[in-house]
């Protein structure tokens, strides 16, 4: 289930339109009406030859935002606009639609140029509090920087020396069982 | 584990683009153990520790340069010498992620496609 959604123009008849059950009245929407509805609805609803749906792109995948993400990407909080931009954005280029080689290639740009921010912040913020670097990022890139930071933080680790010390599993801690030093008198 | 050599290797790291030779493939690993059990037995422990620590410093940042221009101009095909595998291991998961997912939307670029993923 995606955040954003998709307007969707049902064009065809109204017999096209999925009836809900229980009800006996065939009114639907009409052809020629704009609907929100959610990713994979229209997905499913979208045929290229018999046409029920044409999709309208959300706002940040057409061509103002292109612009600005092509000028500079890194300024874009794109947590704010929609937390998959990436992975929404190649599910969008399923519906046929005149634009979709500038929109990935766009898509494309704009994760090249972000990439290298990402792999920075991840590997030099060791132990600190990460909520601002990632606030703008959206969730493939938020998910790149956490490896980023595991990675870092093994590292660390292993320098300290934790790496061959053996500590109490974060499971058995929980069990509340009284430690050995509790036990004596 | 001598001062001088160290330098000379620090400063030789330091002027070359590319990855110089290391005197052991697994320098860090063996600086480290050598430096926490037997620090009294080495002489100018601390500074053999700030040396290995500045050309590791050098040789990291090295890499990461090499990893941004390496995506940006969409390369297919890279090859560094010299690096050991505790460099490797430090940066190795981010970039296979990392380029995993430009490889998704590099394949999105390729027109007439009927099978996109269902699952990204």
């Amino acid at each position: 289930m995606n955040v954003l959604k998709l307007q969707g123009n049902p064009s065809a008849c109204r017999t096209a339109v999925p009836r809900a059950r229980g009800s006996c009245r065939r009114t639907g929407p009409l052809s020629g009406s704009k609907l929100e509805i959610p990713l994979w609805l229209a997905k499913g609803l979208h045929d290229s030859k018999r046409r029920i749906i044409s999709v309208e792109l959300p706002k940040i995948y057409k061509e103002a935002w292109r612009t600005v993400f092509s000028a500079d990407a890194n300024v874009v909080d794109l947590h704010k606009m929609g937390p998959y931009y990436y992975g929404f954005g190649s599910q969008l280029l399923n519906f046929d639609n005149p634009e979709n080689p500038e929109i990935a290639q766009s898509i494309l740009q704009t994760f090249i140029s972000r990439f290298r921010r990402i792999m920075d912040s991840s590997q030099n913020a060791y132990n600190e509090d990460t909520s601002a670097l990632v606030a703008r990022l959206d969730e493939l890139e938020r998910a790149l920087f956490r490896a980023g930071q595991k990675g870092l933080n093994d590292f660390q680790c292993w320098e300290k020396g934790q790496a061959s010390q053996i500590t109490a599993s974060s499971l058995v801690q929980n069990y509340g069982k009284r430690k050995f030093t509790d036990m004596d008198g | 584990m001598d001062v001088e050599k160290l330098e000379e290797i620090r400063d030789r790291e330091r002027k070359e683009d590319t990855f110089t030779p290391m005197p052991s493939p697994y320098y860090m690993e063996l600086t480290k153990l050598l430096l926490n059990y037997a620090s009294d037995n080495i002489p100018k422990a601390d500074e053999i520790r700030t040396l290995v620590k500045d050309t590791w410093d050098t040789r990291i940042a090295k890499l990461r340069l090499s990893a941004d221009s390496f995506v940006r101009q969409q390369e297919a095909h890279a090859k560094l010498d010299n690096l050991t595998l505790m460099e490797i291991n430090t940066t190795g998961t981010f970039l296979t992620q990392a380029l995993d997912h430009m490889y998704k939307l590099r394949t999105n670029l390729q027109p007439g496609e009927s099978a996109h993923s269902q699952d990204f």
